[in-house]
């Protein structure tokens, strides 16, 4: 991707549409069917309660951006849709969370299949200190999705490609993962999480750590991929989820305020919480 | 910044300010003195036992077999060998799972009885872990001085600190690295043996050594449990004894022969060697393990 610059995150001020990525939409309509709804949910770590009749959808097809001040729960709520809540001793979940009509916290859910459609990108990238043939690999070899050499091969050549690495790394893929740039090291774990071909992805402030290049060709990265996932990501960047996402959703104090498309919630909120938070008046 | 203290304690140095001295030159004296004695002991022992060890050392100890109190010792050092490992390969496979356990598995009651339970075990003195395994096996079971039950008495020994040693290890497997193998599907013994282990193994290995070392030095457990022979070891599990470094140190530097003398100091030179060797091996691998992450 040589023009990777072609679009340098904006550093403060208002929230321009503008800048707006060429294949974001940023429009009203939400983009396919829904694959996940939630409703009522409710979490709980020990006794303290962190989201509050939490109600979401994801569609097919589109980006949701949640945002919102920190610790109001936001990535709680994220890994509640793949379960990874689930590795937290004393943690507990109320209400429901379907993907395509079904309670993935209902009876005789496979736990382990969830997760491999549901794949997440975490805020600081976490490749392990293998290679970085044996990081793609993973994720196959976990879920026995490859058996020969010439599977693997061509699974971990297109899963690089599609994190835009490819080019970078064809010549070293059995160099160490931790051996490469920061930037690097987040599109691996991209890569990593591609490979096992989900089919919603789950991104906890993906470009946090990262410079403003990188920032740009990882939200590009998220507008290709969304023609073939769905993409949930969290972010304290304002500007990026105008930018990317398509709907947006405003959490307050574990409470969902409002969602609405992007373009409506950043230019029109309904709700009085959302406009001062956008506005920069708290938050 | 010395201008701002200049006034609480100089210029005139007042009582207080002697006094502060004079504690001052007395740490310090006192911290000295126990490094010089410390430092003084370490370096004699090692130079004593370099030196005689080294007179007393030839080719010969490496061929032969002890005859009496003179010969080779040969018995001796495959006899260490083999009832340290064979310690150690008791210990592993229960101390590496109680490991994992503690360290991956169980954040509740049973982790910290198991967890006391094995400072305790730390804290029996050898001497007593051998007297329970002469009276349980030696006698009780009818295995006799034999290999088997001085392997099971160092695995006794040796088992808390592989246990801790690999529990510490894998604890400090980053999180966020199990969390990514979750999230792409791995089951909690897939994230164990695929992630912790393969990473924490550097750390584990370090643990296995130091049961090793602590294996090699050990006399009284193995005084009571395999006794000893002149002989090499045949391969039989019980009733045979077998022959290990320290005997000859415990042994025979009693003897009024110049003959048991100097293969009484070749022995410890021979274990210090071992132990200094283990302990430099297991100081690499730390150092290694500690810049890969
Ligand atoms: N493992 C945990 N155990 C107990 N409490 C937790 C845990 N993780 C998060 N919390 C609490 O839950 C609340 C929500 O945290 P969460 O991480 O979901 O917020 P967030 O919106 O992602 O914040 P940020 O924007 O800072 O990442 C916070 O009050 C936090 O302290
Ligand atoms: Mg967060």
């Amino acid at each position: 991707m040589p023009n990777a610059t072609r679009n340098p995150p904006e550093t403060g001020g208002g929230i321009d549409f503008g800048a707006a990525l060429p294949g974001a939409s940023g429009n009203e309509t939400a983009a396919g069917r829904e694959r996940i709804a939630v409703r009522n949910l409710n979490f709980y770590y020990g006794s303290h309660q962190v989201l509050f009749e939490v109600q979401e959808t994801v569609h097919e097809h589109e980006i949701l951006a949640l945002i919102g001040p920190s610790g109001c729960g936001k990535s709680t709520f994220l890994r509640c849709l793949n379960r990874m809540n689930d590795t937290i001793p004393g943690s507990r979940l109320e209400g429901e969370v379907a993907l395509d009509g079904r309670n993935i916290y209902g009876p005789g859910v496979d736990v382990i299949a969830l997760r491999r459609r549901v794949g997440m990108i975490f805020q600081r990238s976490n490749p392990f200190p293998f290679t970085i043939a044996a990081n793609v690999a993973y994720g196959l070899k976990v879920n026995g999705l490859a058996r020969r050499r010439s599977e693997f091969e061509a699974v971990i050549e297109r899963s690089l490609r599609a994190a835009g690495l490819w080019d970078e790394v064809k010549d070293r893929l059995d160099k160490p993962a931790l051996s490469l740039s920061g930037g690097q090291q987040q599109r691996l774990c991209i890569a990593r999480a591609l490979a096992v071909e989900p089919e919603i992805l789950l991104m906890d402030e993906p470009a946090s750590a990262l410079d403003p290049i990188t920032t740009t060709r990882i939200e590009e990265l998220a507008i290709e991929l969304k023609a073939r996932y769905s993409i949930v990501i969290v972010t304290h960047n304002l500007q990026q989820a105008a930018r990317i996402s398509d709907r947006t959703s405003f959490f307050l104090m574990g409470r969902v305020v409002e969602t609405d498309a992007t373009r409506k919630l950043f230019t029109n909120p309904s709700r009085q919480e959302t406009e001062d938070y956008i506005t920069g008046r708290f938050g | 910044m010395a201008a701002a203290l200049a006034p609480i304690s100089f210029p005139h140095p007042g009582r207080r300010a002697l006094r502060r001295r004079l504690a001052d030159f007395l740490g310090w004296g006192l911290c000295g003195l126990a490094f010089l004695l410390l430092g003084s002991a370490t370096v004699w022992i090692l130079v004593v036992i370099f030196l005689r060890g080294m007179s007393a050392l030839h080719l010969n100890l490496l061929t032969q077999v002890t005859q009496g109190t003179a010969g080779g010792l040969l018995n001796a050092i495959e006899g260490t060998l083999v009832l340290a490992l064979g310690g150690i390969l008791l210990a592993l496979p229960p101390g590496l799972a109680t490991g994992i356990y503690l360290a991956e598995y169980d954040r509740g009651r049973l982790a910290s009885i198991i967890r006391f339970l094995a400072d305790v075990l730390v804290g029996v003195p050898s001497i007593v872990v051998g007297y329970f395994v002469y009276v349980a096996m030696v006698i009780a079971f009818g295995w006799g001085f034999s290999m088997a039950a001085g392997s099971v008495a160092l695995a006794i020994i040796g088992l808390p600190y592989i246990c801790r040693t690999s529990e510490m290890a894998i604890r400090q497997v980053p999180r966020s690295l199990r969390d990514a193998a979750f999230a792409l599907g791995a089951s909690d013994a897939r994230v164990t043996f695929t992630i912790s282990l393969p990473i924490a193994l550097p750390g584990i290995t370090t643990g296995i050594l130091l049961a090793l070392a602590i294996g090699v030095g050990e006399t009284a457990p193995l005084i009571y449990t395999a006794d000893w022979s002149n002989y090499l070891w045949t391969g039989h599990l019980t009733k045979e004894p077998i022959g290990y470094l320290t005997y000859v140190i415990y042994a025979f530097i009693t003897q009024p022969f110049e003959s048991a003398h100097a293969l009484a100091y070749a022995a410890a030179l021979l274990v210090t060697l071992f132990v200094l060797i283990i302990g430099v091996i297991s100081r690499m691998l730390l150092v290694r393990s500690s810049r890969a992450l």
